[in-house]
């Protein structure tokens, strides 16, 4: 099968010779004319009338969209998510931000700019074109320089063409020919564009999510892990017994705790209420009282739970003749060593808080074994 | 009034007026391309080997020691409070800055459209590329734990927390990596029709495919350069304003502090002029190296380094104002402290090194009024040399000398560098020449193709002038 | 309007304006005379400053396609004489508007510790000398590029080569002092470093602006045959370039001193942001930097007479801006602007004017002495 014609090239000695073959060559040609130079020649652009290149506008836009991006970007991390301040500056410090903003802004213009004109403008990588196999290429990149008349799809008069250019000055002519289609690898640009960042977007976030997975804790970073000191919750066999974690040593006492050293309830006898009978001290006790001691000994104190569920042990009726002979200090160790089935409340309250249930008890005693004598005459019935 | 034109034979011109050739003798697209990529293909002389295997060991040392330090701490270094940076950010400015002065040669001389440019661009630029990769290395290393280093970088996280964008630390990691990618996009850029000729060129198999993949399958079409020009140059003026906003955020990590001698506000442009400075006495020693050895004496001509001696001198006085500026605002502020710093910086216990940096950089290039010094290897270098160590000890009097005696008087501190602070300076060194070595035999050291594209005839008439 | 016709206008512009001017002195204060008088006369100062800068710095890098347009701010230079007058007649506002003449203030360690450099007769040496130095520059950059018209003797241009980078010295040194000494003096307690290169750059630019709308209101009336478009193009991509310088040094100097929030060097900006102050700065930052910025960005906007015409006016314009905003807040009168600032603008505007159209007649439009006049012209991008 004879292959159809890809281009007709002229090539000429000097770029002065190029210029002047090309107003010669375009006015008699319908096909598109191409030059291949080992330099820009000035004035091509206009000769060939090829449309100014769009690089500038892409680049502008670009880089409006980097300064943009940087400085809300910026102003949304140190503003808004995790505001910090720091050197006294306010956390909106635009004035700060700005030396990101322009490099940022650079990066996304340069880039734009080279890789844009590159992959986008100019197609390129693309191995596959028919100059890249030519005897001229290598003229082309030394030193010569050649006007194409590419078929672009159309049938051309080559013998018409080579003639037109002899006569236009050039001294050698070399046509190519289309090369064989590829078949199922579909040289589709941009399949080949899109399929490429995929790819590379796919690899970056696999490999980034292993590296900084795996990295720090790879040899010799993980040294920092591997410290010789004291972890807390682990053995260590700096100790006989290969506890970390140790008591603390005996007769410690935590901060701002008193001891109580009585151990039996008789010799609790001595200690006296220190706290006066004012209203406050009364109402503070009503309402520890009611917290934690009417759940079993009643809101009454009279032994009779608020409890529903069966619970074994029989509450202490604490407004009964016993109790109210109890002297306070014995009401108090039973609060903090507890008795029986009654654990001890000391974790519950505080010295201050204990005494004043103390003070509350002793107010139902009252209340629960009031004579007629104790109401005042006013409300008398 | 009338207006005429009064034209003057080129050899009527005084001496002085003459515009010299770009390139000597007779240059064209062929002989250039014999001259720069067949080095390229061919086996390298044994001086290149020699060189590199020196090259090598020192940055193995250097290497082996940063090693060291990762393994065993930053104690290893003379660090320590209150001179909390010493070699290490010293090395960092030093490295990047010397990377500047690539992208002023590629970028904003072509913006100027200086002649002079081509010759030496794509080597300054591979120098950038190569500098800023050594510098990145050092505020790598002098974090306590390097592998976390992509802390910096912000990604959403299980700790819910974002780097410190207002920290000039932070202001770096974004300003260092754009300008590498952005000094390697432009130098890839550039390569991609030298790769097409290299490509073309070759008779290895192995070699084609390896240039064939590198250069995109270009074939230099004129609807392809039309787009490529526009990018390029867009790039280059983007490019320019990078220069002076990297090394102007690496002057903030100083100058937004309260350190005396720290905080002036002359630090951003002075900065970017002392790295234009630096960065130039690298390209100097660099292109004396590369004209002398690979006999491009024809391409990188006298006027060609002329021109890069006279930036030099031009610098040097720029660092004269900066430095008479910060003497004189330090006295103006009548703020005991920034007195006091500057009353150490010249008679401290780091006088010496202050000295150094005065005479390296300020005295030492005056040399280059002279005509006949701006065009002599010797004075050349020496120059070269004298600004590379000035520049260093300057980095090394603002941070060390600064820091070592600040408010407290109990925290005042004699700093000394370890054996491993200076293995590791020397290793930059090593790793900088060994990429520059791996360079020059793989890739073409001047850009042919910008170069063919300004030869004499190369462009059509009445298309092409040029700002000299 | 006719030549003599436009003269009688501004002369009697000026006439006016100067009586204006003196009523100001004795109806709203002798301050507010000579904050009108300092901020016009270093307004022009530094254009004509800006202007030698440009003819120096183009005969350093031996640029040829400037040459057509050389004389423009060759002859724009002239106002840097003129102004060198007033500044020898604002001596006078030194015990006015500057704190440290007035010894009760010497008490201040923050002020009289300067004594030894702010004190009147130093200062006014150092008036003295850079006015001399200007006239010393001024005399060999353009009286000898005016002669070198009839002599076409092309050893100007080596004299010229050989003193440019010594002035570059001589003009970063006395711009540095002119900053210093009468505006940021005027709070002698506040330093900033970069003040001399912030104030370099608003004079470069507005150099820049001001020989583009020289060079475009020449062209206009045909006086420029062969300035194409191409020479345009880099007027206007220079003052793009330092657009950007400008903006980059004045926020580089508010960062630092934000940042690091230095009362002794804060309270100058805390003064010019609050209040009217702060949305004048707001306009400086849109008219000086943003509106211009974009305008210029894309490549045909250099080189389009009807742009760059608007954007040299507005650049001028954002010019006294920028040193209003610098100089009045020390009235402490917030906001002003009334029939001083008009007459003194009719004043300075109108004499100005007048200076430069007699600076207009010497010499040829273009250096017709030049050696590089023909290339110059053939220069095309």
């Amino acid at each position: 099968m004879s292959n159809q014609i890809f281009s007709v090239l002229g090539l000429f000695d000097s770029a002065q010779q190029l210029m002047d073959a090309i107003p010669v060559v375009k006015p008699k040609v319908k096909a598109r004319l191409d030059a291949y130079t080992p330099y820009p020649i000035h004035g091509m652009e206009e000769a060939l009338g090829l449309r100014k290149s769009p690089v500038g506008g892409m680049v502008f836009v670009m880089g409006l969209i980097g300064a943009i991006a940087t400085m809300a970007f910026e102003l949304w991390t140190e503003g808004m998510d995790y505001p910090m301040v720091t050197a006294g500056k306010p956390a909106f410090s635009w004035q700060a931000f700005v030396p990101i903003m322009f490099e940022v802004t650079v990066l996304f213009a340069c880039f734009t700019s080279g890789l844009g004109m590159l992959f986008l403008l100019n197609r390129l990588p693309f191995f596959r074109h028919p100059m890249l196999h030519s005897k001229s290429m290598p003229l082309i990149t030394r030193d010569k320089f050649a006007l194409a008349v590419e078929a672009d799809g159309q049938a051309l008069d080559v013998d018409a063409i080579t003639a037109l250019l002899r006569a236009a000055g050039a001294r050698t002519i070399e046509v190519l020919e289309q090369p064989a289609p590829l078949g199922l690898i579909s040289p589709n640009f941009l399949f080949r564009v899109v399929a490429g960042i995929a790819v590379s977007c796919f690899v970056a976030g696999y490999l980034t999510y292993w590296g900084v997975k795996l990295f720090p804790v790879a040899i010799p970073m993980v040294h920092m892990l591997d410290q010789p000191r004291l972890d807390p919750q682990r053995e260590d066999n700096f100790f006989k017994d290969g506890f970390g974690m140790r008591m603390p040593v005996a007769g410690t006492v935590a901060r701002g705790r008193i001891p109580f050293t009585i151990r039996k309830q008789d010799d609790a006898s001595i200690l006296m209420n220190p706290l006066p009978r004012t209203d406050d001290v009364l109402k503070k006790g009503r309402q520890e009282f009611t917290i934690y001691c009417s759940v079993c000994h009643g809101i009454l104190g009279n032994g009779v739970p608020s409890l529903t569920a069966a619970y074994g042990a029989k509450p202490a009726n604490l407004v009964s003749q016993q109790f109210r002979d109890y002297p306070d200090g014995k009401i108090y160790y039973t609060i903090v060593m507890g008795k029986n089935a009654m654990p001890s409340y000391a974790a519950d309250l505080s010295e201050d808080e204990r005494w004043s249930v103390v003070h509350y008890v002793r107010v139902l005693q009252r209340a629960m074994n009031a004579k007629d004598t104790d109401i005042p005459k006013e409300t008398r019935k | 009034m009338n207006s005429e034109t009064f034209p003057l034979p080129q050899d009527m011109l005084p001496e002085a007026l003459k515009t010299p050739p770009v390139t000597i003798g007779p240059v064209s697209p062929a002989s250039l391309d014999e001259q720069v990529l067949a080095p390229v293909e061919r086996k390298p002389p044994l001086a290149w080997f020699i060189a590199f295997a020196c090259t090598s060991a020192v940055m193995l040392l250097g290497i082996s020691l940063i090693g060291y330090t990762i393994a065993t701490g930053i104690g290893v270094w003379g660090n320590n409070i209150p001179v909390a940076w010493a070699f290490d950010i010293i090395n960092f400015v030093f490295w990047i800055g010397i990377g500047h002065a690539g992208t002023l040669i590629s970028a904003i001389l072509l913006l100027f459209r200086a002649r002079w440019r081509n010759a030496v661009s794509r080597f300054a630029e591979a120098m950038t590329i190569f500098a800023v990769m050594v510098a990145g290395l050092f505020p790598l290393i002098h974090v306590g734990r390097p592998w976390l280093a992509f802390w910096l970088m912000p990604y959403p996280n299980q700790r819910g927390i974002w780097p410190n964008f207002r920290s000039p630390l932070i202001w770096d990691v974004f300003a260092v990596s754009t300008y590498f990618s952005v000094s390697l996009l432009f130098w890839y850029l550039g390569l991609v029709p030298d790769l097409a000729s290299l490509r073309d060129r070759t008779k290895s198999k192995l070699r084609k495919f390896f240039y064939a993949m590198l250069s995109v399958g270009w074939r230099g079409s004129a609807s392809h350069w039309r787009h490529f020009e526009r990018a390029y140059l867009i790039i280059a003026g983007i490019a320019t304003g990078l220069v002076l906003s990297v090394h102007s955020v690496v002057s903030f990590d100083f100058a937004v502090s309260l350190v005396p001698g720290w905080h002036m506000t002359i630090f951003p442009p002075y900065f970017v002029t002392g790295a234009i400075f630096a960065g130039f006495a690298m390209v100097v020693m660099a292109m004396v190296m590369v004209r002398t050895t690979m006999k491009l004496e024809n391409l990188i001509t006298m006027y060609h380094l002329e021109v890069m001696n006279k930036i030099i001198l031009t610098c040097s006085c720029l660092m004269g104002y900066a430095y008479l500026m910060e003497g004189f605002t330090a006295w103006y502020s009548m703020n005991k402290f920034i007195h006091h710093t500057f009353w150490q910086y010249i008679a401290g216990d780091y006088r010496v090194e202050c000295w150094l940096t005065i005479v390296c950089n300020i005295v030492i290039p005056q040399l280059f009024w002279v005509r006949r010094f701006r065009r002599n290897y010797f004075t050349m270098i020496l120059v070269a040399l004298a600004v590379t160590t000035g520049m260093w000890f300057e980095r090394f009097v603002i941070i060390v000398s600064s820091l070592h005696q600040d408010y407290m008087p109990s925290a005042w501190f004699i700093y000394k560098p370890t054996l491993v602070d200076l293995g590791i300076l020397a290793g930059s060194f090593g790793l900088f020449f060994t990429l520059v070595l791996i360079f020059a035999r793989v890739l073409p050291v001047i850009a042919t193709t910008e170069m063919k594209s300004v030869l004499p005839g190369a462009q059509p008439r009445h298309a092409g002038g040029s700002l000299e | 309007m006719s030549e003599s016709g436009t003269t009688r206008v501004l002369a009697i512009g000026a006439a006016a304006g100067l009586a204006g001017a003196a009523a100001t002195g004795f109806v709203s204060g002798w301050d507010r005379f000579w904050a009108n008088w300092n901020l016009w006369f270093l307004f022009l100062l530094t254009i004509g400053l800006g202007c030698l800068f440009i003819v120096a710095l183009e005969h350093v890098v031996g640029a040829k396609w400037s040459v057509p347009l050389r004389r423009v701010p060759e002859r724009l230079a002239s106002l840097a004489p003129l102004m060198g007058l007033a500044a020898l007649l604002a001596l006078v506002s030194l015990p006015v508007l500057y704190p440290w003449t007035i010894p009760k203030n010497l008490k201040d360690p923050a002020i009289g510790d300067k004594a030894v450099w702010l004190n009147v007769p130093f200062f006014a040496i150092r008036v003295v000398a850079c006015v001399c130095l200007w006239m010393l520059a001024y005399r060999l950059f353009v009286s000898g590029s005016i002669r070198q018209d009839d002599d076409k003797d092309p050893r100007f241009n080596v004299r010229a080569r050989r003193f440019a980078p010594v002035f570059m010295i001589i003009f970063g040194i006395t711009i540095t002092v002119v900053a210093f000494d009468w505006i940021s003096s005027l709070e002698p307690a506040w330093y900033s470093d970069v003040f001399g290169v912030y104030v370099f750059a608003g004079t470069f630019l507005a150099g820049l602006a001001a020989t583009t709308l020289a060079v475009l209101y020449l062209k206009a009336r045909g006086r420029l045959p062969g300035v194409e478009p191409d020479h345009l193009y880099n007027l206007g991509g220079f003052m793009f370039a330092f657009i950007v310088f400008w903006a980059y040094i004045g926020f580089a100097q508010y960062l630092l001193m934000w940042y690091a929030n230095m009362p002794e060097e804060v309270f100058w900006y805390r003064e010019r942001l609050q209040g009217g102050w702060g949305t004048l700065v707001l306009a400086l930052a849109i008219f000086h930097f943003f509106v211009p910025f974009l305008v210029l960005i894309p490549r045909g906007a250099k080189s389009a007479t009807r742009g760059l015409y608007w954007i040299a006016t507005l650049m001028l314009l954002a010019h006294w801006i920028d040193f209003y905003w610098m100089i009045f807040p020390v009235l402490g009168k917030g906001l002003i602007f009334g029939w001083p600032e008009l007459s003194f603008a009719a004043f300075f505007v109108s004499t100005g004017l007048l200076w430069i159209r007699r600076a207009m007649t010497r010499g040829a439009d273009m250096p017709v002495g030049d050696p590089f006049l023909r290339e110059g012209l053939e220069f095309r991008l």
